[in-house]
């Protein structure tokens, strides 16, 4: 069995049918859409302003309203509703009064709450110069732990709290092929943790360690990681 | 639906135009958002941003090969000479297909796009069938969506993890010799640096 309990984090499940693939797609297709990218980035100010914070709250959502027949625009706006509530801005019941319907329409009523991430299941904070701007750069005076060719395995952990890791590439060996400039580490910035900046490392995997032999061959896929999602693999030459 | 039935999709509370109504009426009268600011934003997105951006620096890399080095090698520099600037370009990279060798992006965990290079992106894009497909049957996924590769090239997908945004530079199309940096522009599709598509000369 899966130990996967995240609704988003869905690389490489099986079960989905062909991509709803439109060349000539408008940027929006509906009036609404356009209200709910307007309104986000003003409701994100007053309500999700950490990084990693608005895409946690999207991952609480209950699988319905994840997975919304108004499709992204109406995740957002899902999104939106929870927010709003947990800030004091709008209460769930709210909008249900002013939409006249019973109680219980507002994805707020479905989702789940901010899991407790215990500050000591991260790596420590590190003191970095302060970017001049808003950022989720960070310098770092230490060197990355790992180089470029090291076999690296990220073993993840079942918490509930939000995380870069994909599930997919739990426990499989991959290849360092790049690093990354040093970012805050958004399983950290999400629950107000701190900025726990990390060196940032781009792993490539063969899709056949992946998937098994049978997957397609000559394909690799690189995920980039946080340097403390993964340690060196052992025996590794 | 018969006619005369109150809940005709205009007044339905559950439908999405009614919900954002509703909602953008509360934000407005707690004075959370200002409407002209939400329409402004709108504007620029729809208006001033998209993939014409990301096009044009492929196409000056396809006509300027020290300007193809350095895109490739430090892209960050480029969009500062450049004075490219915008949401989710804090950190890029551009992945150049070759005989051989084709790159596809994608963000299996959210939706993570250059927005300020492409604009914001399609729907089928966040879709989940995308996401979760791309990283275990890319060559299936791309010939579905109408891009057959030879099966001896390499896949390298680009799962957009971390704060890093991937853009794919794909290869010019024969029969372009004589197109000048507009015309180029021009025949670059969105598609094609998500590297769903290859460049057609017409």
């Amino acid at each position: 069995m899966s130990s996967n309990h995240r609704v988003h984090d869905i690389g490489g499940t099986e079960g989905w049918g062909a991509v709803p693939y439109d060349p000539n797609e408008p940027v929006f297709h509906n009036d609404w859409e356009r209200r709910v990218l307007g309104l986000l980035f003003q409701v994100l100010p007053h309500t999700a302003k950490r990084p990693g914070e608005f895409r946690h709250t999207l991952e609480r959502l209950a699988p319905e309203d994840y997975f919304c027949a108004d499709g992204y625009y109406g995740r957002w706006r899902a999104g939106m509703e929870v927010l709003l509530d947990e800030h004091g801005h709008v209460d769930k019941a709210e909008l249900d009064n002013r939409l006249g319907v019973p109680h219980g329409t507002s994805a707020g009523y479905r989702s789940a709450n901010v899991a407790a991430v215990n500050p000591k299941s991260l790596p420590p904070d590190r003191i970095t110069p302060l970017p001049e701007r808003r950022t989720v750069r960070r310098e770092l005076k230490e060197p990355p732990q790992f180089q470029i060719g090291d076999r690296v395995v990220a073993a993840g952990n079942d918490e509930a709290g939000h995380t870069r890791l994909p599930e997919y590439v739990r426990g499989v060996a991959g290849t360092v092929v790049k690093i990354h400039p040093a970012e805050v580490l958004p399983d950290s910035t999400a629950h107000n943790h701190g900025d726990r900046p990390q060196h940032v490392l781009c792993v490539a995997y063969q899709a056949t360690d992946l998937w098994g032999e049978d997957a397609e061959q000559d394909v690799v896929i690189n995920v980039d990681l946080y340097e403390n999602y993964v340690e060196l693999k052992e025996g590794a030459s | 639906m018969s006619q005369g039935d109150d809940h005709h999709h205009g007044s339905d509370p559950n439908s999405p135009e009614i919900r954002t109504e509703a909602l953008e009426d509360l934000l407005v009268e707690k004075g959370l958002i200002d409407r002209a600011r939400v329409d402004a934003l709108i504007e620029r997105f729809e208006h001033d941003l998209g993939p014409m951006i990301g096009a044009r620096l492929v196409a000056k890399s396809w006509l300027e090969p020290e300007f193809r080095e350095k895109l490739l090698d430090d892209a960050d520099q480029v969009l500062k000479d450049e004075q490219i600037q915008g949401a989710e370009i804090e950190h890029v990279e551009i992945k150049a297909n070759e005989p051989g060798v084709h790159n596809v992006v994608v963000c299996t965990l959210c939706s993570c796009y250059p927005w300020a290079l492409l604009g914001l992106p399609p729907s089928w894009y966040k879709s989940p069938e995308y996401r979760s497909r791309v990283v275990r049957e890319p060559r299936k996924v791309l010939e579905e969506m109408g891009m057959s590769l030879d099966p001896d090239t390499e896949i390298r997908v680009w799962d957009s993890s971390s704060e890093t945004r991937f853009l794919v530079l794909p290869e010019r199309p024969a029969g372009t010799e004589e197109l000048d940096l507009e015309a180029l522009t021009q025949l670059i599709t969105r598609d094609s640096m998500i590297g769903v598509a290859e460049v057609k000369a017409q």
